[in-house]
């Protein structure tokens, strides 16, 4: 897992990537330094319970991802099977570009997380 | 009560609270402690600004001096915090310079209170209606402004033509009061796929709204609420306050373009929209209902 984060890490636009579970605990982590995995991967699972009641509230059926934007980066969150990728951007990334190029390595992440 | 004076103060102390604070200002008043009334206030105000009940207190402190405008600015702040609180409409009500903004407080109360006999029998005397969706309006029994405070306006009958529109008792009062600005939506959900959009401040309350059938109170609520922990989670990663966010669902996507993390319109849209395409209308919205 730590091998196809570093691959996601190496999609044009990634600076760093994290596979956190939904109770937002880090998984696998591919990040430059300075970036606290854990804290990361605990406010991850805020923004995922806070999404999944969105979803819920306004009967908008699953939870298929979340993104923000800053005009340092951005934040992706994309469902992996039981887990979440979390991708960090540079600023001025296309994230539609990020989500294509990244979609079949985060598959693979979800076929060998359901091994 | 002198006792309980000085187990409030403890307890403030150490466990401070609004409604503790609240509590305490109320007693001091009774036990004749204007100056401690006030100050409990104040620390309430400070402390906990989201909390309206003190600018209730200290406004009723105000109006016993006669310092009716003091009172005044304090029981609208009181109302821009809790939209919903019974006494500040009731004293916005008595405080009002016009019969019809009056009747505006008192439609406001019978929206999330309907029947309520003194707010009845108050619009009644005003020559106002009850607002529409504000259920049934009970017959008061007895005259219900039976102490009339110094500063109320006198009545003058004033007869609304057509009560206001409020579908929604939740969400009613607001949004009878922001349906104006509800236009800088306009353009922005006529584009294909949006479903409805809202504006909302940091705290969730709702700006504006369009189309979105009585969901904009959750809508912008929840928001809000994903706007804060999203602003966390990049805080974490190093990065500054979110511009953006958007939630995709197997039915529909919330989209959310903020200013300043002040002022933010949320966009509710099928599926396949591109945030992008909606961006520069929610901008243009904000631009519009003077955020930018």
């Amino acid at each position: 897992m730590d091998e196809i984060l570093a691959q996601l890490t190496r999609v044009r636009g990634v600076g760093g990537a994290v596979l956190v579970s939904h109770d937002g605990l880090t998984m696998a982590s591919s990040l430059r330094s300075g970036i606290d995995e854990n804290a990361l991967a605990a406010a991850v699972g805020d923004v995922l319970g806070m999404a999944q009641r969105v979803a819920s509230s306004l009967e908008l059926g699953a939870f298929l991802g979340f993104s923000t934007t800053t005009d340092q980066g951005a934040l992706l969150i994309l469902v992996t099977g039981p887990a979440f990728v979390v991708l960090l951007t540079d600023a001025g990334a296309n994230l539609a570009l990020v989500q294509i190029e990244s979609k079949p390595l985060v598959e693979r992440l979800g076929a060998r997380l359901a091994l | 009560m002198e006792s309980e004076l000085e187990r409030l103060r403890k307890k403030v102390e150490n466990f401070p609270s609004a409604s503790l604070y609240t509590r305490l200002a109320e007693l001091s008043r009774q036990s004749g402690d204007l100056v401690g009334a006030e100050a409990a206030c104040r620390r309430c105000m400070r402390e906990f600004p989201r909390s309206a009940q003190s600018y209730v207190i200290l406004a009723e402190m105000k109006i016993a001096t006669g310092a009716k405008s003091e009172a005044v600015q304090l029981i609208a702040t009181a109302i821009e915090k809790e939209p919903r609180s019974y006494q500040a409409l009731r004293l916005a009500a008595d405080l009002a310079d016009s019969p019809t903004k009056a009747i505006k407080h008192l439609q406001a109360i019978l929206v999330f209170k309907p029947g309520d006999g003194p707010a009845s029998a108050r619009l009644q005397e005003l020559g106002g209606s009850p607002a529409a969706g504000s259920g049934r309006v009970a017959k008061p029994s007895a005259p219900v402004v039976s102490a009339p405070s110094p500063v109320l306006t006198p009545p003058v009958a004033v007869r609304r033509d057509s009560p206001l529109p409020m579908p929604s008792p939740v969400t009613a009062a607001i949004r009878s009061a922001t349906a104006p600005r509800a236009a800088a939506l306009d353009a922005l959900c006529q584009e294909a796929g949006v479903r409805g959009a809202c504006v909302a401040d940091a705290q969730g309350r709702i700006i504006a709204s369009k189309q979105l059938s009585g969901r904009d109170d959750i809508l912008a609520a929840l928001g809000a609420e994903t706007l804060r922990v999203a602003a966390t989670s990049l805080l974490a990663a190093g990065a500054g306050a979110p511009n953006s966010f958007s939630l995709l669902a197997a039915a529909g996507q919330v989209l959310a373009f903020t200013r300043d993390h002040r002022i933010t319109v949320l966009v509710l849209a099928d599926p396949g929209v591109r945030p992008a395409m909606l961006e520069l209308r929610a901008r243009q919205a904000l631009i519009d209902l003077g955020a930018v």
